[in-house]
This record gives structure tokens, sequence and C-alpha cells, in this order.
């Protein structure tokens, strides 16, 4: 079996918080846009593209996660095989991974609310495409805020550098 | 600091796996905690997703005022049949039925929709409102019978939507009201239009077995709705629950003007009212005139637009005044309600309301180019 510090770890738990909050978010979300995408093209065949814009955006916040997930594996020594974490490190890793794990979570179900609202409302009204792409953009900020976070973290908590 | 954990953890006596399996059980423990936290409004919101889509894209299809303005500068209807053929709603049903009995399949074909698509939580109500074709033909095969219609002309006023349309179709072959109530035998219409065909009979009037299938069909739809459990069944219910109170006001007005009593339009009430409840209708009944009762309804929602209607009432005399005011308050009402839960029950209210009125509107105009070649500005103070 394989030794892996304690740090290590800690920073591998850290990674599957990371996708796996940031991925439940998207899943949420996405699954909300496209059951409202679906409503729209089944009425109306022209949304489909419109329809599947709207239900691509809450895809960010798990690409997110899966970023900061690879970083912290790579540099936790998991994969590369470089040095391992000490447990301080692998603390400060699980912080990282829950950054991005919840902002990604909230912002990615709040996208998805979003964007499946702008989809009826562009059914509805086509020249509402511009105003709801801008809708259904704000909840990113939750996202950008988190991986921000998280890459601060690794940065000055001694995981990259 | 790893070094002074370390030496916690150790003088604690906890090995390094079981620190690492607290941290993993925590994350866990609030990981489950958000989970139910956040799952909780999606579960709410899920079923409406694809009904809403679905309904706002016909809501974008339905006529703005620029298209109104252009059916009513038609120069009669049968322009407006045309103008009706470029829009696929409509024209499906314009090649084989009149302009007014496709309208009428529309509105049919939307209750059959909303009653197939709506969510299980208010799949009652609409199954129920999808019954209004099927109580339609029953009041057309009766008025036909009344009429002295023949059977051409009797098949000609049948809606072909609802389940009981085949059964209307063979009961156009019926001589007497009583054939075609014996013919609904085994449906739910039948115990109520036995009750009504005595007073028919006595009276040699349609009216009570028409107010009998009328009051039938609100009080199925105001208790299909009757025990709301979250946001969007109390919207339904106040929803339907105002179309019940603004039912019974219409017949409490003018029966006052009439001068009858309670206890004669007691039959044509429904009695569990939303927010004129029956003792309030009772005591209604009891004022001196219609200026009364619009004071007597102080308190509730219908007090003001009755009020603002009481002049104009004044002046023409007609209770067709506040008929349009309590109308009008509806769609209004309705309006603000589809703004209530834009991601609930919300939109599919909006959409129901805006077809109604959309329906209704079209056979006003139809009416008024048909019959009496009104101007623009008339037909347009007519519109609801």
């Amino acid at each position: 079996m394989v030794e892996i510090a304690l740090g290590t770890a800690l920073a591998a738990i850290g990674a599957g918080v990371a996708i796996g909050f940031a991925g439940l978010g998207s899943g949420l979300g996405q699954g909300i846009a496209a059951a409202g995408s679906v409503g729209a093209v089944a009425e109306d065949n022209d949304m489909f593209a419109r329809g599947i814009i709207f239900t691509a955006l809450p895809e960010t916040q798990a690409i997110y996660g899966f970023l900061i997930a690879i970083l912290l594996l790579v540099f936790s020594g998991l994969l590369g095989g470089g040095k391992g974490l000490d447990v301080t490190s692998g603390l400060v890793a699980v912080g990282v991974g829950a950054s991005i794990g919840f902002a990604g979570l909230g912002s990615g179900m709040g996208q998805g609310i979003a964007a499946a609202s702008s989809v009826g409302a562009v059914v509805e009204d086509n020249d509402m495409f511009a105003r709801g792409i801008i809708f259904t953009a704000l909840p990113e900020t939750q996202a950008i805020y988190g991986f921000l976070i998280a890459i601060l973290l690794m940065v000055f908590g001694g995981i990259l550098g | 600091m790893a070094d002074e954990l370390t030496t916690i953890l150790t003088s604690l006596g906890i090995p390094n796996e079981a620190f690492l399996g607290i941290i993993v059980l925590v994350l866990l423990i609030v990981g489950a905690v958000v989970v139910v936290i956040v799952s909780r409004p999606v579960l709410d919101i899920y079923p409406y997703l694809l009904p809403n889509a679905k309904v706002r894209a016909r809501k974008g299809r339905l006529f703005d005022e620029k298209q109104f303005s252009e059916i009513i500068e038609t120069d009669d209807y049968k322009e407006i049949t045309n103008y009706l053929r470029g829009f696929p709603d409509y024209a499906k049903h314009l090649d084989d039925h009149s302009i007014e009995k496709s309208l009428d399949i529309q509105l049919g074909e939307t209750y059959e929709l909303l009653s197939r698509i709506a969510p299980d939580d208010v799949k009652k109500v609409f199954a129920t409102l999808s019954k209004k074709s099927d109580i339609a033909n029953i009041k057309s095969l009766i008025v036909s019978i009344e009429a002295n219609l023949s059977k051409n002309e009797t098949k000609k006023l049948l809606i072909p939507v609802g389940s009981l349309y085949p059964l209307c179709e063979q009961l156009v072959d019926s001589n007497t009201v009583e054939d075609i109530v014996a013919g609904l035998d085994g449906t739910e219409y039948s115990v109520i239009l036995e009750d009504a065909l005595r007073e028919y009979s006595e009276k040699g009037m349609i009216l009570p077995l028409e107010s009998a299938l009328d009051k039938y069909f609100l009080e199925n739809l105001l208790s299909a709705s009757s025990v709301p459990s979250d946001d969007n069944t109390r919207i339904l219910h106040s929803y339907i629950g105002s179309q019940v109170d603004v039912a019974n006001l219409k017949v409490i007005i003018r029966s006052k003007v009439d001068d009858l009593k309670y206890d004669n339009i007691s039959p044509h009430i429904i009695s569990n009212g939303y927010q004129v409840k029956e003792w309030k209708l009772k005591d209604l009944m009891e004022s001196e005139n219609v200026t009364s009762i619009v004071s007597g309804l102080e308190g509730t929602d219908y007090s003001p637009i009755l009020s603002e209607a009481l002049g104009t009432y004044n002046e023409v005399g007609s209770v067709s005044v506040f008929e349009k005011a309590l109308d009008e308050y509806l769609v209004n009402y309705a309006n603000s309600l589809s703004l209530k839960n834009p991601l609930g029950i919300g939109p599919i209210i909006g959409y129901i309301n805006k077809k109604e009125k959309e329906i209704k509107n079209l056979k006003i105009i139809i009416r008024a180019k048909r019959e009496n070649n009104l101007g623009i500005d008339d037909i347009q103070e007519m519109l609801v």
C-alpha cells in the first residue's frame, strides 16, 4: 500500500470537496436550466441554440472546482509524485476545497434557476435574450469569489509556490 | 504549527487515521446539511420548470395591443377570420368550423393542455377546469331543445373537445331535456341535472339547469384547490376563490335589482366563498339596494372597484357596469397573482388569464363587427 502523508490525505479531501460540491451545484443548476430549455424547445424549435447557451452557463462552477481539485492533487504530491504536504498545509487544502466547493454549489444552483427563468422570458419575448444572459451571469460572481479565495489560500498557505 | 497539532493529537491519543476520519465525518455532516437546505427550494421549483417554459412560449404567441388594434380596424368579421388564419393556433380549426367555434376549441384545448402538463399538486384544479368544455356542450344540448334547433344545428354548437364530447354527439338525437339527462346517466352531471329537472319542469325554464351546472363546476373547482399546502396552491386557491366570489356577487347584485330574496337565489349561490362567505352573502341580500350592497362589501377587495362603478351605475342604471368592473378586477387580480411566484404557479395563472381574456375580446370584436357594425372607439370600450 502506498504511504500517504497526513497533509496530503487532507489535501485529497480538499480536492474531493472542491469538485464534489461545485459539481453538485453545477449539476443541479444545469438540470434546472435544461428542464426549462426542453419545455421551451418543445414549443419553439428555434429556441434550441439559445436553450443550449443558457444550459451551458452553470457549467463553469464545475470547471472551477475541477481546476482547483487538479491543482491540489498536483501540488500535494498525489499526482506527479512531488513532495507531500505537512498537516498545516493539508488543513489549508481542506479550506481551499470548501471555498470553491460551497461557493460553486450556491452559485451553480442560483445560476440554474436564473437560466431557467431567462429561457422562459426569451421564449416569450426574443428581445429578452441579452438581458437574460446578464441576469443569468450575475450568480457567477459567487463562484469567482470562491475560486479567487481558493487560489489565494493555495498561494499564501504554502501549497502553490 | 504542524508539530503542535501532532503533539495535541498524540496527547489526546488520537491517531492520524482517526483525525482524518473526523475531518471526513465533519465535512460529510456539513455537506449533508447544506444539500438538504439548498435542495428544498429546488424541489419546489423543479415540477414547474417544464410547464412554465411551455406556457410562457404560448404566452409569447398571444396577441399584443398592436395586433388587437389591427383586428379592431378590420372591415368585417370575415377579415378577422383571414387575419386569424395567419396564426397556427387558430388557423388549424378555421377550415372546419365557424370563427366563434374555433375560438372555443382553442380555449378548450388550452384547458386540456394545462391539465396534462400541470404539476401533480395542482393537476386536480386544471383537470376540473378542463371540464368547462363538457359543461358548455351539455348546455348547448339543453339550449338546442329549448330553441327547437335541428340535429345539424345542434351538432354545430358542440365543441369537439373534452371527454364527454362523443356522448354529447350521440345525445344530439334527444328530443327532450329529460332524454338528455337520462343519456348522461353514469356521468357526474346526471345527479346534478336530475335535481334541477324538477324546477325546470315546474317553471319551464332552462335557467335552473344551466345554473346547476355552473354551480357544480365552480364548487368542484373550489374544492379541488381547497387545501393550500404551499405558496403555489395558496395562490391558485385565491385565484379560484376570487372567481367564485365574483360569480356570487354578480348573482347577488342582479337579484337585488330584480328584487329577489336570498331563498330564491340560494340554489345558484356557491356557499363556500373565498372573501365573501355565505353569511355575508345573506347579509348583502338583506341590503336595501345595490348601493347598500356595495357599502356592505367594505373591507373586501371588491369594495373599491364596485364603489368606483357605482357612479356609472347611477347614471346608466345597468348592472352590466358592475359585471364589467368585476370581470376587469378578475383579470387584474390574476395578473398580479401571476407575478407573485414566477418560478411556480405564476406563469400558468398569467397565461390562462391572458388566453381567456384574448378569446373573450376576440368574441366581443367579432360580435360587434357582425351584428352591430360598431365604431372602433365603441368596440375598444367594450373590451375587457
